[in-house]
């Protein structure tokens, strides 16, 4: 790996305009909405407050558009032929990897840090600190689920309009993990089964373990540690599938 | 079907004083591209350049130009035969730095600025002291805050020149390098080119312009369908195919004066539309005089050969794309 060009690459995903709207101001301005609208009344949730329950669902959201942007503009860099450059440099397929995964990481962390910020900074409350870094890492490392899901959408859609329709794709998925409105009933027993729901349980489970926040349903622990390492597992088949494909059509 | 021009053309003789390797070496290079029916790009490929040597390599599109460069470049293996570059493998000598190359398309990424982009290549290549050195080169330093999205494709090609020279390479491998570009930038590339190449490098570049071919490559290698048709001096190649068009408004034109054309040497066709002349043939400059002087014609204008012509001459088929 090299630090100048990891600057250089970093640098230019911080500046870019839909990185921080969808990664930094789109989650810390739905955190402040729902956060506010819901946590009025500071309520005691688990090992925290409404507040916290809002703020780390916003952070897995702003970490997953994150994941998901990073990867689909690498795999997108490599279909343009920036990979040919390169291929022309002393810098290998691992190095080119390694430093994708730290500017991936880079990203997903600060997307996260932003609404955790906000979040300590408006009154979302722990009963312990070990919750909030709890919370951050879980939130952090599982959103490189995503990464995978936007290596495989950009394999896809073969063009510049894959890293949007990836990130805004998150959406959908992130009303089935529960991350935007408490779902219950139905729409919960399909949701179980959607990219997120393991994702957001997980990384609510220093806070809630399990418990929905309506108190309808608990999830256990083994059923979204599955959910997320089957999606992981699908995704990376899907990505190795589109790619074969994708150098095929070459 | 391979024509020789030449049987000892003097840059053998140079190569030959020289113990060093070829700069280039292709032996038996096939590639074929696997598929339902599969694609045999390069169809047994033999090629030897020295070191220093400037070459052009021919053909129109789909002749196997670019895969038999991208091969050089140790970015595409081929299916059967050999590729040197300096006596060694192509990934290590373009790892290395010593064979470089401008791409054809792509390539860049569009949100870096140009000050950036030759940065982030130069820090790869452990060069960042010649950052400044090949964008004064390539004309490029007054373009460093701008863009890369934001530039001419002439512009971009210039970038790409530039991530060329940074690692200071032996061998320069260019691909179709003004294509896109308008006459001026064309030219104001190859001049640009011209000083690179007097430091000694070697330097193969395709292009389907003879015009290209013409000014700047001493030697020239002619590919169709995957092989080589012809391998020897430019110049040669320019007077086998020295065919040039003469097109005039002669008054009153007629057979006789039609029969008056023809009868000039080396004249091949004569055509007639109304009062417009076309001539065809190797002797422009005769056709020429005897138009404008004797038989009245005005409006004349002589076309250059074109690679239609050259490959009509080489091998007495019509490029058919």
């Amino acid at each position: 790996m090299n630090a100048t060009y990891l600057r250089i690459d970093l640098v230019r995903q911080l500046r870019d305009g839909m990185y921080i709207s969808f990664v930094i101001a789109l989650p810390v301005v739905m955190y402040l909405l729902f956060g506010t609208a819901f946590g009025a009344s500071a309520d005691v949730v688990g090992r925290g407050d409404t507040r916290l329950y809002v703020m780390s669902a916003m952070a897995a959201y702003g970490a997953s558009v994150g994941a998901t942007s990073i990867a689909a503009s690498a795999a997108m860099e490599l279909l343009q032929g920036w990979g040919r450059q390169l291929a022309l440099t002393p810098l290998r397929p691992p190095g080119f990897v390694a430093t994708k995964v730290v500017v991936a990481l880079s990203v997903s962390a600060v997307g996260a840090l932003a609404v955790m910020a906000v979040g300590a900074g408006t009154g979302a409350r722990a009963t312990s600190a070990w919750v909030w870094v709890a919370t951050f890492l879980v939130t952090w490392l599982g959103s490189s689920l995503f990464a995978l899901y936007g290596l495989v959408v950009a394999q896809l859609f073969h063009s510049e309009s894959a890293i949007g329709v990836a990130s805004a794709s998150l959406v959908v998925w992130a009303f089935f993990g529960n991350l935007f409105v408490p779902l219950s009933g139905t729409v919960q027993q399909i949701a179980r089964w959607t990219p997120m729901y393991g994702y957001a349980g997980l990384a609510r489970w220093p806070q809630m373990e399990g418990r929905s926040v309506t108190g309808t349903h608990v999830d256990p622990l083994w059923s979204l540690v599955v959910n997320w390492v089957a999606w992981a597992a699908v995704f990376a088949v899907l990505a190795t599938w589109a790619t074969r494909r994708g150098r095929a059509r070459q | 079907m391979r024509v020789r021009w030449t049987r000892t053309p003097s840059w053998v003789k140079v190569g030959a004083v020289t113990t060093s390797p070829p700069a280039l070496s292709l032996r038996g290079v096939r590639k074929v591209y696997p598929a339902a029916s599969p694609v045999v790009a390069v169809d047994g490929i033999d090629l030897t350049v020295a070191a220093g040597e400037i070459v052009a390599v021919l053909g129109p599109n789909g002749a196997g130009k670019t895969t038999t460069l991208d091969m050089v470049l140790g970015l595409v293996a081929p299916t059967a035969g050999t590729v040197e570059v300096l006596g060694g493998a192509p990934e290590t000598a373009a790892r290395g730095g010593r064979v470089s190359a401008v791409l054809q398309s792509g390539g860049l990424l569009r949100d870096l600025t140009v000050g950036e982009t030759v940065l982030a290549v130069a820090a790869l290549h452990r060069a960042q002291h010649r950052v400044d050195v090949v964008m004064e080169r390539a004309g490029i330093a007054d373009l460093a805050r701008r863009k890369v999205r934001a530039c001419s494709g002439g512009e971009q090609q210039r970038l790409r020149f530039a991530l060329a020279l940074l690692p200071d390479p032996q061998v320069l491998v260019l691909d179709e390098p003004t294509a896109g570009m308008d006459v001026g930038a064309r030219r104001s590339f190859w001049e640009t080119m011209h000083e690179e190449t007097r430091e000694g490098r070697t330097v193969l570049f395709a292009t389907h312009y003879l015009e290209e071919a013409q000014a700047f490559a001493p030697r020239t290698v002619l590919i169709d369908h995957g092989r080589i048709l012809a391998d020897g001096p430019t110049a040669e190649l320019r007077s086998l195919v020295g065919d040039r068009t003469v097109l005039a408004t002669v008054p009153g034109a007629d057979d006789d004066l039609l029969a008056r054309l023809r009868a000039v040497p080396g004249v091949r066709e004569v055509h007639r539309e109304g009062d417009r002349v076309t001539v065809n043939g190797t002797s422009s400059d005769e056709v020429a005089r005897l138009v404008l002087t004797e038989l009245g014609g005005h409006d004349l204008e002589i076309a250059a050969p074109t690679l239609e012509s050259a490959f009509l001459a080489l091998t007495g088929e019509g490029q058919s794309r």
